[in-house]
């Protein structure tokens, strides 16, 4: 029985169809990331497989149940991260965990011991008496994750998981859902960063105008552009007829200037690199860096929202 | 940390316990609140006393009037003003998400509206007995009386908060075209013995009259309907707008006319 299991799930908000026909399945223990762009369907697909909003049609299995005829089973071994930190302000952080156990029907004395767990995983200890409004982003962000853990699911759903935080709380969320997944638990997530689907997901789907048009591996996504594998060269001076040059190439594909580099898509690295060395000793030219790179999550993600955009 | 699923079992009890947790948080958040005061405690006492001030009533009809009206407001304003304000900040779905029946939820929200007015109703009552010597003819009906009004006022709240949005002013609103008509129909102001028989039909359909008159007979032992009416009249109307509740909610839940809802509708247009 896999984790979670979709079959032509679908949503109409009226006429608009803002999920159509979607099929996945997730199995358990495995990081399954859900990427698209704004208002392409993730959202309410994640609200439906949480029972928050009712498929118009189709059918999802959480856990190994129904989420319209046993909502009440299946919620029993999901926790939500949304994307809205939705902790009551009102409270202290040790009174939002205390809350949260209370309403999955633990006992008082497994949510004192749980809350304190989580409080010392999460780093939010020194925290625990403070009201949940004077939080920062990030530690609301710990504190809403502390909550969807509170009894231990084997599910967790996290929608957009480290929006809005910076470098050092996002590390702190990434590490932690790597750690959940080690330790058994399976993930979904949707999010606009490719970069972290491309650093935390065994598997990503692509969801464009409410329908998948990719399930794989980042790797074997990635394998699916070819003419996207890439050379990135930095100078320590830029030499004059560089961009002409490489323009005048048969090996260069396209050429990109990213801040101090110069990012050349070519086909063929291998001999477009030769071509190059010929180039630096004719121009005795001081490079500082050179990388070749396969194509990004991120340019599959691009060029995939783009032939769906061409196909109407 | 273990990761290991929880077994919780889905018993009768936890239907209780669950509600149980939601009126303890609703109580901790939500019954200080500026709106909750003002509709609960300070509204219904300025405009008795407008009313009371020069006019020589005895005390068995003045505290009672007083008691049903702090009640009437205060009860159905904690449920009005906790949902949408949940809904606005997500927390509402935080209780959707739950393993927790729909069921209760709205009972926790209940309760949490029915111990704020049976503590509101207690201030004129203590009042009334220590500093005007308001006589008690049955402490044991007073206490029923306290009970049942709080909880049919809360459910009137809590029915009104079924309306899909996320501002309590647009539910406080409608629920005052409600409650101040129902205020003058009810023998608070006028004596049912002098409103005619229109003034009594309208009176009829107020839950306010019946909880007003069942005190009137637990402090001075007269009452117009008489307590086993009175009683049975509360409990309908409590059955009622529970009803209606549970099915209005439930209603809007599955219907996507919550505002969030109508947002992703848009924003999925618009991609």
């Amino acid at each position: 029985m896999d984790a979670i299991e979709a079959e032509s799930l679908t949503k109409y908000f009226g006429e608009l169809l803002a999920v159509d026909h979607v099929n996945f399945r997730v199995k358990k223990g495995e990081i399954f990331g859900f990427l698209g762009p704004n208002g392409a369907g993730k959202t309410t697909t994640i609200r439906m497989l949480t029972t928050l909003t009712r498929p118009s049609k189709g059918t999802a299995r959480v856990a190994g149940y129904d989420v319209l005829n046993e909502p009440l089973r299946a919620k029993q071994h999901f926790g939500v991260v949304p994307e809205v930190s939705n902790v009551y302000d009102e409270l202290s952080v040790w009174n939002n965990l205390m809350f949260a156990g209370e309403i999955y029907g633990m006992s008082r004395t497994e949510r004192r011991s749980r809350s304190d767990e989580l409080l010392s995983v999460l780093a939010l200890a020194e925290h625990s008496d403070k009201k949940a409004r004077n939080l920062s982003k990030g530690l609301k962000r710990k504190l809403v994750l502390g909550m969807a853990l509170v009894n231990s699911p084997e599910i967790l759903f996290l929608d957009e998981p480290s929006s809005g935080l910076d470098v050092t709380s996002t590390r702190l969320m990434r590490d932690t859902i790597r750690q959940l997944a080690q330790r058994g638990m399976t993930v979904f997530l949707t999010t606009h960063n490719i970069e972290e689907a491309n650093l935390l997901c065994d598997r990503v789907a692509i969801i464009v105008k409410a329908r998948i048009v990719a399930i794989d591996s980042p790797e074997n996504l990635k394998m699916t552009l070819d003419a996207s594998r890439s050379v990135e060269i930095a100078f320590k001076k830029d030499p004059s007829g560089l961009q002409d040059w490489l323009k005048a190439s048969n090996r260069v594909n396209a050429v990109r200037k990213d801040g101090d580099k110069w990012k050349v898509f070519t086909s063929n690295p291998s001999e477009f690199l030769d071509s190059l060395v010929n180039y630096l000793e004719r121009e005795r030219a001081n490079l500082l860096s050179i990388n070749t790179l396969g194509p990004s999550l991120e340019d599959v993600f691009v060029s995939l929202v783009t032939n769906a955009g061409k196909g109407g | 940390m273990d990761m290991a699923s929880s077994e919780v079992r889905i018993r009768p009890v936890r239907y209780l316990t669950a509600a149980w947790a939601v009126a303890r948080k609703d109580m901790r958040i939500y019954y200080f609140r500026p709106g909750n005061l003002m509709f609960g405690v300070l509204f219904p006492v300025f405009l008795f006393f407008s009313f009371a001030v020069g006019r020589d009533l005895p005390v068995e009809i003045l505290i009672p009037g007083l008691t049903a009206m702090a009640m009437f407001f205060g009860s159905s304003s904690t449920g009005a003003m906790a949902i949408p304000t949940e809904r606005k900040t997500k927390t509402y779905e935080r209780l959707l998400v739950a393993p927790i029946h729909p069921i209760s939820i709205l009972l926790g929200q209940t309760l949490g509206g029915f111990i704020f007015g049976a503590l509101f109703a207690s201030v004129p009552i203590v009042l009334g007995i220590a500093w005007f010597g308001m006589p008690v003819a049955s402490s044991p009906v007073l206490v029923l009386a306290i009970a049942l009004s709080s909880f049919t006022f809360s459910t009137l709240g809590i029915m009104f908060a079924a309306i899909p949005t996320e501002s309590p002013g647009d539910i406080m609103m409608l629920l005052n075209f409600v409650r101040l008509p129902l205020l003058f129909v009810s023998g608070i102001f006028i004596s049912l013995d002098d409103v005619g028989d229109i003034g009594l039909v309208l009176a009829a359909i107020s839950p306010l009259t019946y909880s007003n008159d069942l005190l009137r007979w637990a402090v001075g032992g007269t009452s117009y309907f008489g307590p086993a009416i009175d009683v049975l009249g509360i409990i309908l109307f409590a059955i009622v707008f529970l009803a209606l509740a549970l099915l209005l909610h439930e209603r809007v839940r599955k219907s996507d006319r919550t505002a969030g809802k109508r947002k992703r509708a848009k924003e999925a247009a618009s991609a």
